[in-house]
């Protein structure tokens, strides 16, 4: 796994995709601060960006280099190694080559500007976020057969998770506005790793008062010990649940 | 008697409804060449994918040197295989991709066959980025990465395709000196003419099926011609449909 990781991770370090990911992230990150001037304005603009543009880029990228690189994963399955080797290898570089962009890209600025928890917060989550969405992504690419198809997945898969989700989420809210369903928001809202990224961080930076009834609920579950590392605990399942599967499905997938 | 190196016994795949290959009973020997032909869609590349285990096949087992081939990857360190598209990651140089492939092989310097770098022109190229090189020379870089390991069993799949005359003529060669050497090759290519001379049995497949599996000399005496362009479609009792490769020689 390691020898197919180091290599892979090579390939990466030159990838122009990748370099252009974190000199993206460096621009906004480092925009919004110069731009809000006020380090926590800026920063709560930058949990928007990041829980949009992290999946998508994360999402689209995993799928894409796994398309183009089939041809090579032939080569590499037969070799004298597993296919689990190939796949944890390959999976490992992409995650890495991502943080290490966000590292640069989000973590630089976060750290010049604002070094405190918060921002602690929204790295973890972003890279949390990083994991999730590269799992999922190579698990697209191995169920899928086509590359326009895998990506319009992947498009798809983004969208529900980032926007009609939440959608999805407020509608209920409103429809059943007049019954005590806060409770059952909260896990629904748990279950869907962009909100929960989102919950972490803005209990973080105190704005869950700023949500209402809603957001005392959040603060009050995921506030606690318990409930911090049962979102912790949600987001590991996130990430090993798709990548249990893909590698299931890489196993006995025809090359 | 020469020994058996690999072994088909009844192998089928099946794709949903559709076998692609079917009932496949047969042996490659020590220090042979094979060229497998047929037309589109025959079933060679399915053999060849179930041999380097690429695909499961559906029904029956392989064997390689007596032992059948199941999910240990171990009986892969005796096969080299030269694909006919080479795609390789582009940030990587030459270098670094046959420093991979060594180290995903497990093998130090000692062990390795750097003949055909030399051959092939390969030195000047060590550095450059495998995404900058040109169509041919990433097919010289793939041929490298076949023989370097001094493989018992090679695959090669349409291995002139994209190379020069004299680079394929290498290539070939090589081929022939790993047969000598006791070595398996089998080849799959819709150029006849180029590899004619090498097989010492050609594989016919057709819809799945193996039509049959004989010495060049053989075929050539059964059908009482030369070359086994003419002699081909004589086997098959007429002229071949037009998308067969033997109408490209």
């Amino acid at each position: 796994m390691f020898k197919v990781f180091k290599y892979t991770l090579i390939d990466l370090a030159r990838n122009r995709f990748v370099l252009g990911y974190a000199l993206l992230m460096l621009l906004v990150a480092q925009g919004l601060f110069v731009v809000e001037g006020d380090p926590a304005k800026a920063l709560i603009s930058l949990v928007q960006v990041v829980l949009t543009l992290v999946p998508l880029i994360t999402l689209v990228f995993t799928v894409v280099y796994l398309y183009d690189s089939l041809e090579f994963t032939q080569l590499l399955a037969v070799q004298p190694i597993g296919r689990r080797s190939i796949l944890a290898g390959q999976l490992l570089a992409l995650s890495s080559a991502l943080l290490v962009a966000q590292a640069f890209g989000l973590g630089l600025p976060l750290l010049v500007h604002t070094p405190d928890l918060p921002a602690l917060i929204l790295s973890l989550s972003g890279s949390g976020l990083v994991l999730v969405f590269a799992a999922l992504g190579a698990l697209i690419a191995l169920k899928q057969r086509e590359k326009a198809r895998g990506v319009g997945v992947a498009l798809f898969i983004w969208f529900l998770f980032v926007l009609v989700y939440d959608a999805l989420l407020m509608w209920l809210m409103f429809a059943f506005s007049d019954h005590p369903i806060e409770p059952l928001v909260v896990p629904l809202a748990g279950i869907n790793p962009v909100d929960l990224a989102r919950i972490m961080v803005m209990l973080q930076i105190d704005l869950a008062a700023m949500m209402g009834y809603s957001g005392a609920v959040y603060k009050n579950f995921f506030g606690s010990t318990i409930g911090m590392g049962v979102a912790g605990s949600i987001l590991l399942l996130w990430i090993l649940i798709p990548t249990m599967i893909a590698f299931r499905v890489f196993q006995r997938k025809d090359l | 008697m020469s020994e058996v190196r690999i072994r088909f016994d009844n192998v089928g795949k099946r794709y949903g409804r559709l076998w692609a290959l079917r009932g496949a009973d047969l042996t490659f020997v020590k220090g042979e060449v094979v060229m497998l032909i047929g037309p589109n869609a025959s079933g060679k590349t399915t053999l060849i994918k179930c041999l380097l285990g690429l695909v499961r096949s559906t029904e029956g087992r392989i064997s390689v040197d007596g032992k059948v081939i199941g999910n240990d990857p171990g009986y892969r360190r005796s096969i080299g295989y030269m694909p006919q598209i080479s795609q390789f990651p582009t940030a990587l140089t030459v270098g670094q991709l046959l420093d991979m492939m060594k180290d995903v092989r497990g093998l130090d310097d000692s062990a390795l066959d750097d003949s055909l770098v030399d051959e092939l022109g390969m030195r000047a190229h060590m550095d450059k980025r495998l995404g900058t090189l040109s169509g041919g020379t990433r097919q010289k870089v793939s041929a490298v990465l076949a023989f370097r390991s001094r493989p018992q069993i090679l695959v090669m799949d349409e291995p002139t395709a994209g190379l020069d005359p004299i680079s394929a003529r290498r290539v070939l060669k090589e081929a022939g000196a790993l047969r000598d050497s006791g070595g398996t090759v089998l080849i799959t290519s819709h150029l006849m003419e180029e590899v004619e001379s090498l097989a010492d049995r050609v594989a016919y497949l057709e819809d799945g099926h193996l039509r049959f599996l004989l010495p060049v000399k053989e075929i050539l005496e059964l059908t009482g011609t030369q070359r086994l362009a003419n002699a081909i479609p004589a086997m098959l009792g007429g002229p071949l449909k037009e998308a067969d490769p033997v109408h490209h020689v």
